[in-house]
């Protein structure tokens, strides 16, 4: 037991740096994510016919072994955190956009009836009704985005893109399984707390909307 | 105000509206009515634009309206929908004022228009910072309604927005409805399944049947001449049947609602809720009848609650016997202007005539009269 906090003492630096540089690389790619994902489930919703199949090939994307996409970034953007930024962006998407168009989707249409009875045009009913109803699906969906780019992040050391990755390859090179953990751990744990977080955006942005539905 | 020039209206291969003529006067109160599924909602979605006709013209303010932008024109024109559809998401205060908002209001006058508004319908001004999911399904609809009446637009469209009061608060609404039309001159466009609630509050009834309009005609010609079998039927079965028209037994109620003359008035309030009625028959220590009060009686006092109930009720209401004459008794009503009539025999309340069993058997003996014509 001992020896297994020895390593990390002995690879401090390493483990911190790397666990830093991870952090950058998932709040990165997540932040871009959202960035792209949540104007497009919304744009979505208003092209249905566009949606399925933007769905059909994000859903494709999500589907293609991450290591073979990351080769593929490599030997587009060649090695480094950027190639593994775009990958994990890529991946990011779907379940944004589906959390979006879905969550929108579902809201109940006597609202938007109301909301357009009332004279409200069409940015001012997606503000003021459409986004609030849709948030608890979005922010499900921004959490799914981050328990995948936060596993799939530990991949991007194979191109050269650091974070906890570095870690575990270092950990397997040199037989040291107390270093692999000491890089699958953190990586674990993260996912762990940034779920937990999210669940509770999630029950914060559901308080009054799911009473309703339960009544 | 509002005009439709042989407006139809199908969805794919059904048509749900197969011509429609209509002209609602500014200031009239409009009351639609009709079965379920007749195209009352479609109608009424018309006139804000939510849905376009497949055919023909609709006027509002003497513009047609498809040359109209929709959200302007949506402005002026309230609407109350038949699920409510509340906001879950905003508080009362949130719900209230979004069309305020909406027009630049500022926080001041939006404040002191929702206290207002609230007040209209009875509620606290605690209720404000409420959620509508903490509402009951009443007071979510005076909400739903005062939503509409915010900046009081000229006009309002309502879709069954009563359906889920009880009767108390139904009636005061109506009457609330009523005044709002007349004083503020507010043309109102009301959807209802309710005969007798459309005979209270319109100037004009317009009953649909399958997509066209049936009779459109004051409530008074619509029961004296209904155009045919139809209306009749519609009118009629609302209504239980009644023996001819002889005696106050046969059209009164039986069921009456009573208390003891110590009862306070917090108590008797709460039977009334309870009971759904809004008045109360009081009796003395040897259960003889002694008086009446109304909900409105108790509005209109100012009372601590813990009063007696004696002290407030009406012991100078006419009573009639049970073996009487029933247009006698409506005489009473009409000259007295009451709305429930106690039906009295000896000292003993037998029963209660309201204004609904008048309703009813007068309709009953001019279709009678017509068909022995
Ligand atoms: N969006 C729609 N698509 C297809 N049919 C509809 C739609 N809305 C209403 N209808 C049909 O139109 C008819 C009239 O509906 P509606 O106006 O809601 O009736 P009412 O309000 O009188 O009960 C019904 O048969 C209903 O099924
Ligand atoms: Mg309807």
């Amino acid at each position: 037991m001992s020896s297994f906090f020895a390593v990390a003492v002995k690879n401090q630096e390493l483990i911190l740096s790397s666990l830093s540089r991870h952090l950058l690389i998932c709040a990165l790619s997540l932040a871009l994510g959202i960035i792209a994902a949540v104007p497009a489930g919304i744009f979505l919703t208003y092209r249905k016919k566009t949606a399925k199949a933007v769905l059909a090939v994000l859903g494709v994307i999500n589907t293609i072994p991450s290591i073979v996409l990351l080769g593929v970034a490599m030997m587009i953007f060649g090695l480094g955190v950027y190639p593994a930024i775009a990958v994990l962006f890529l991946y990011s998407l779907l379940p944004i956009v589906r959390g979006t168009y879905t969550g929108i989707l579902d809201i109940d249409p006597k609202y938007l009836k109301a909301a357009r009875g009332m004279g409200m045009n069409r940015l001012q009913i997606l503000r003021v009704v459409q986004l609030p109803l849709a948030m608890p699906a979005i922010v499900t969906g921004i959490r799914l985005s981050a328990i995948y780019v936060i596993s799939w992040a530990t991949l991007a050391a194979f191109i050269g893109g650091g974070g906890l990755g570095d870690v575990i390859w270092m950990g397997l090179q040199s037989y040291n399984f107390r270093l692999v953990i000491w890089g699958a751990l953190p990586a674990t744990l993260l996912a762990f707390l940034v779920s937990w977080l999210l669940n509770r955006v999630i029950r914060l942005t559901q308080k009054h909307i799911s009473r309703e539905v339960a009544q | 105000m509002v005009r439709f020039e042989n407006v139809h209206m199908s969805y794919g291969e059904h048509a749900v509206l197969k011509g429609i003529d209509l002209h609602i006067e500014p200031g009239q109160l409009a009351v639609l009515i009709g079965p379920s599924g007749c195209g009352k909602t479609t109608t009424l979605q018309l006139i804000n634009r939510l849905i376009t006709p497949t055919e023909g013209k609709i006027f509002v303010n003497g513009r047609d309206i498809s040359t109209v932008d929709p959200v302007e024109l949506r402005r002026g024109i309230g609407y109350v929908i038949q699920e409510i559809g509340l906001f879950p998401h905003m508080t009362v205060k949130q719900n209230i004022e979004i069309v305020p908002k909406l027009l630049g209001w500022d926080e001041q006058k939006r404040s002191a228009r929702s206290k207002e508004l609230l007040k209209l319908v009875g509620m606290e001004e605690r209720y404000l910072d409420v959620y509508p999911a903490k509402l009951s399904g009443g007071q979510q609809q005076r909400i739903g309604l005062l939503r509409a009446l915010a900046v009081e637009p000229p006009i309002v469209l309502m879709d069954e927005p009563f359906g889920a009061l009880d009767p108390i608060t139904r009636e005061s609404l109506q009457d609330e409805i009523m005044t709002l039309n007349k004083k503020l001159h507010k043309t109102v466009i009301f959807v209802t399944h309710d005969m007798d609630e459309a005979l209270k509050i319109a100037d004009v009834i317009i009953l649909m049947k399958d997509g066209n309009i049936v009779q459109a005609a004051t409530p008074k010609e619509l029961l004296s001449h209904p155009a045919n079998e139809f209306v009749e039927s519609f009118i009629g079965k609302q209504r239980q049947a009644v023996g001819k028209l002889d005696t106050v037994r046969e059209v009164m109620s039986a069921r009456v609602v009573c208390a003891p003359d110590d009862t306070s008035v917090v108590e008797a309030v709460d039977l009334m809720r309870r009971q759904r009625v809004p008045s109360v028959f009081v009796l003395n220590k040897e259960g003889g009848f002694d008086g009446q009060i109304s909900i409105k009686d108790i509005q209109s006092f100012s009372c601590t609650g813990d009063e007696m109930i004696s002290r407030l009720a009406n012991k100078q209401i006419p009573t009639v016997h049970p073996e009487g004459s029933a247009s006698e008794a409506f005489k009473i009503m009409m000259q007295e202007n009451i709305d429930e009539l106690p039906v009295v025999d000896g000292d003993r309340v037998v029963g209660i005539v309201t204004r609904r069993s008048m309703v009813t058997s007068l309709a009953k003996v001019v279709w009678q009269g017509e068909a022995h014509e």
